[in-house]
């Protein structure tokens, strides 16, 4: 699903944390690709995300998903988590169940999917344990596996590794690889980790102060001259 | 001391020689307290994820009056209550002052306050963040408010609990609609209060042995769904 955004500001207590006018005015994400956010804290990434799922309203501007608004129907094809996600108080293998629950799947095809992802996340283990008690990589796994359980057309994604291991990174980076690859998922992810942007992103738009400074290839980013994004580089070498 | 000691024995002695007006007194409370609990619950908890999970203008007003109404003073609801269920209240013409309808409609204002604010609190605190990922995840309507009430079924215990003890425990609502009619409006309370102005202690005592062991049962229902439940998926 392609999203277009279009002079998107928002403004929270008289503050404006997003401005997105001028030369990026409009962002354009593109079907079956891997985006990234990047940029400092503060740059106004979640906002952004945030309004492209729908979550908030921009307090201008407007966004489109193949040419359409935002509707129910685009709206239950997508799906956000967080670093922090919130998991439901009931066992793992219930959380990730849950919207293949509400979209009525039959029991055979609910089980099955379910502990594929179990498998495929290396959960397995913790499969009848309350989903409140997880530690972070746990809690990581487990929420994206419920994410990706109805096969969304597009998932974003907040920081998605954040505090967790190098090896529940890279199984998280495999099955979004995956994912994208074989189903055509179209990712936007926001993330610090600048060596994980390159790995795994196809596009990479900076935001600074609510700004957009860049949105092009990583590969064209590294060859930016621009002092700030050039700054956040050097940082992230180190 | 002695009469205190005496008291306990003589509680114990009426507790297991089941007189029918005992038992019919604990019923009727345990009746107008449950009936209140259920009717203050089917209020209090839909209104209270309601106002919880949404945020509109006046919300720190609202929550205010909220938290002032779960401190209101029996005896005030009750006065409130008789006036308007008198013969000369605009209610008056239903019948219903000094029966145990009108002591269900005084505890369930006396409850509802109570079960609407601590469910608001708690929906207003992660009733929000719970809604929005369910949403996110493809709920809709039903789906999201059924989603939320399984989330926030610790509180709801907690909430009923917390009602139902405030209700069984009050006297001055009852005994100011009900007004203490023996074998009719009489119940554990009105009964206490009552026998102790006429210094029959043992009585007083055998019904709040009474009350503390209803007391006992229902928190520890309530441990069981909740602790009991948090031990079970640790293992």
């Amino acid at each position: 699903m392609n999203i277009k955004t279009s002079h998107i500001v928002k403004t929270y207590k008289q503050k404006e944390v997003l401005h997105l006018e001028g030369q990026h005015g409009e962002l354009f994400f593109e079907s079956g690709q891997i985006h990234g956010i990047i940029g400092p804290n503060g740059s106004g990434k979640t906002t952004l995300m945030k309004i492209m799922a729908g979550l908030i309203a921009p307090s201008s501007g407007t966004v489109h998903y193949n040419d359409h608004p935002l509707c129910q129907d685009i709206f239950s094809q997508m799906t956000y988590s967080t670093h922090t996600p919130t998991l439901f108080s009931r066992s793992v293998y219930d959380n990730i169940a849950y919207p293949l629950k509400i979209r009525n799947y039959e029991k055979e095809l609910l089980h099955q999917t379910v502990n594929q992802l179990l498998e495929e996340f290396e959960i397995k283990n913790i499969a009848n344990q309350n989903a409140r008690h997880l530690s972070g990589g746990e809690s990581q796994k487990t929420a994206l596996a419920r994410a990706l359980s109805f096969s969304p057309k597009v998932l974003f994604l907040d920081e998605p590794t954040a505090n967790i291991d190098p090896k529940s990174i890279q199984l998280i980076e495999t099955a979004l690889k995956k994912r994208n690859r074989d189903q055509g998922l179209t990712i936007i992810i926001i993330t610090h980790n600048l060596s994980q942007a390159f790995r795994i992103c196809t596009h990479l738009t900076f935001l600074d102060q609510g700004i957009c400074l860049f949105s092009d290839t990583p590969e064209k980013i590294m060859a930016s001259t621009h002092p700030t994004i050039d700054e956040f580089i050097s940082f992230n070498r180190f | 001391m002695d009469y205190i000691l005496n008291g306990f024995v003589e509680a114990f002695r009426l507790i297991f020689s089941f007189d029918p007006e005992i038992i019919q007194i604990v019923l009727l409370s345990l009746f107008v307290s449950f009936s209140s609990t259920l009717y203050g619950t089917l209020i209090g908890v839909p209104l209270g994820i309601l106002l919880g999970i949404n945020n509109f203008r006046g919300k720190k007003v609202v929550s205010r009056l909220l938290y002032t109404f779960m401190s209101f003073p029996p005896v005030i609801i009750g006065l409130f209550t008789a006036l308007f269920l008198a013969r000369s209240g605009p209610f008056g013409q239903f019948q219903l002052m000094y029966t145990p309808t009108a002591m269900i409609i005084a505890q369930t204002i006396l409850v509802t306050p109570v079960i609407m604010g601590i469910v608001f609190n708690h929906a207003s605190t992660s009733g929000y963040e719970v809604v929005q990922t369910g949403k996110t995840l493809g709920a809709q309507g039903l789906d999201v408010l059924i989603l939320l009430v399984l989330e926030l079924k610790g509180v709801i215990m907690i909430a009923l609990v917390t009602g139902f003890g405030r209700a069984i425990s009050e006297v001055g609502a009852v005994m100011i609609v009900g007004g203490n009619i023996r074998g009719f409006t009489r119940v554990m309370t009105t009964f206490i209060a009552m026998n102790n102005n006429m210094g029959q202690y043992s009585v007083s005592i055998a019904m709040g042995l009474i009350l503390m062991t209803i007391s006992f049962i229902t928190n520890s229902v309530l441990y069981h769904f909740i602790i009991g439940d948090q031990n079970e998926y640790q293992d």
